[in-house]
């Protein structure tokens, strides 16, 4: 019985949901899948905000993340956080894929990565460690 | 009329990719958030669940599409540094900036900020067209996924527009050509 959702919209009440979901031929997919995909999204722009500040406060860090002479560090921070990026998934979806997380807990842990990899994108921040 | 190699790239990169991801973004929202037992048919949430994952799915790919050739094809001109003696830095954007009282920031802060944000917008698409994908209908019954999904969709909105928004006034203060 496909029943997710129980929080209802628009006053239905919970058998008008069970009847979408059934109408919908709903099989029910636990959502560890997208809390990985939603926690590692978060891990990957934390990643790129880390490199970013780590490439200001490490004069070896800027040389090393120099892979291209075109583009600068900025092509190591780039290359090195979607690396980073897709490992986290991946490695997050292994132990959720098959269970149920709470929502509450993926929020929080999304939302302060997020904040802390932009946080790390910005450049009044990143030039505080500037050596 | 003519735009040269570098201004027909320069132009990809921001008037057609990025603008395009900035401007599919309202039908992805419109699409994510209408996915409401209550506001249509079932064979009308089919159809719309069918245009959405065509549509948040081509985003992410406009999206990394865009990030990569601002990188890799167009910010190595930007950042060129001009041989030793050069006076005219028409064909050196970072050094323009740099060189002219009063453009320093559209550097040190603009661009900066730019270059790097912008890299956050594939990566929170990519997750969003996954979680579109992958449940497809099962959005439409899950209001708490659908919420979290539309929140990472407007912050992947919200990191190509400030990266956007500075690469157009950029440009104007110093276009690649």
């Amino acid at each position: 019985m496909a029943t997710m959702g129980s929080r209802l919209e628009g006053g239905r009440t919970a058998e008008d949901v069970r009847w979408t979901a059934e109408e919908l031929e709903l099989v029910e997919k636990a959502n560890g899948p997208a809390a990985a995909a939603l926690m590692g999204a978060g891990l990957g722009v934390f990643w790129l905000g880390l490199l970013t500040t780590l490439n200001e406060a490490s004069t070896k860090i800027h040389d090393w993340l120099i892979f291209d002479e075109g583009v600068g560090p900025l092509s190591g921070k780039t290359i090195v956080a979607v690396v980073l990026w897709l490992g986290s998934w991946a490695v997050l979806s292994v132990p959720l894929w098959r269970r149920n997380i709470s929502y509450g807990m993926v929020i929080a842990v999304t939302v302060a990565f997020l904040a802390m990899g932009f946080i790390g994108t910005f450049p009044k921040f990143f030039e505080l460690f500037a050596e | 009329m003519e735009l040269t190699n570098r201004e027909t790239w320069a132009a990809l990169h921001g008037m057609v990719f990025g603008s395009l991801f900035l401007l599919a973004f309202a039908g992805g929202l419109a699409g994510l958030w209408s996915l409401r037992p209550e506001w249509v048919t079932i064979s009308g949430l089919r159809e719309r669940m069918l245009r959405l994952k065509l549509g948040v799915t081509s985003m992410a790919l406009i999206a990394w599409v865009t990030v990569i050739t601002g990188t890799w094809i167009v910010y190595p001109w930007y950042r060129a540094a001009p041989p030793q003696g050069t006076t005219d830095f028409t064909d050196y954007p970072r050094s323009l900036l740099l060189a002219t009282p009063g453009k320093e920031d559209w550097h040190t802060f603009g661009m900066e900020w730019k270059e790097h944000i912008a890299w956050a917008s594939p990566i929170l698409a990519t997750a969003v067209a996954f979680i579109v994908l992958y449940y497809g209908s099962q959005l439409i019954v899950d209001k708490r996924l659908r919420m979290l999904t539309i929140g990472l969709f407007v912050a992947a909105f919200a990191a190509a527009g400030v990266a956007g928004l500075l690469g157009a006034l950029i440009t104007k203060a110093a276009p690649v050509q």
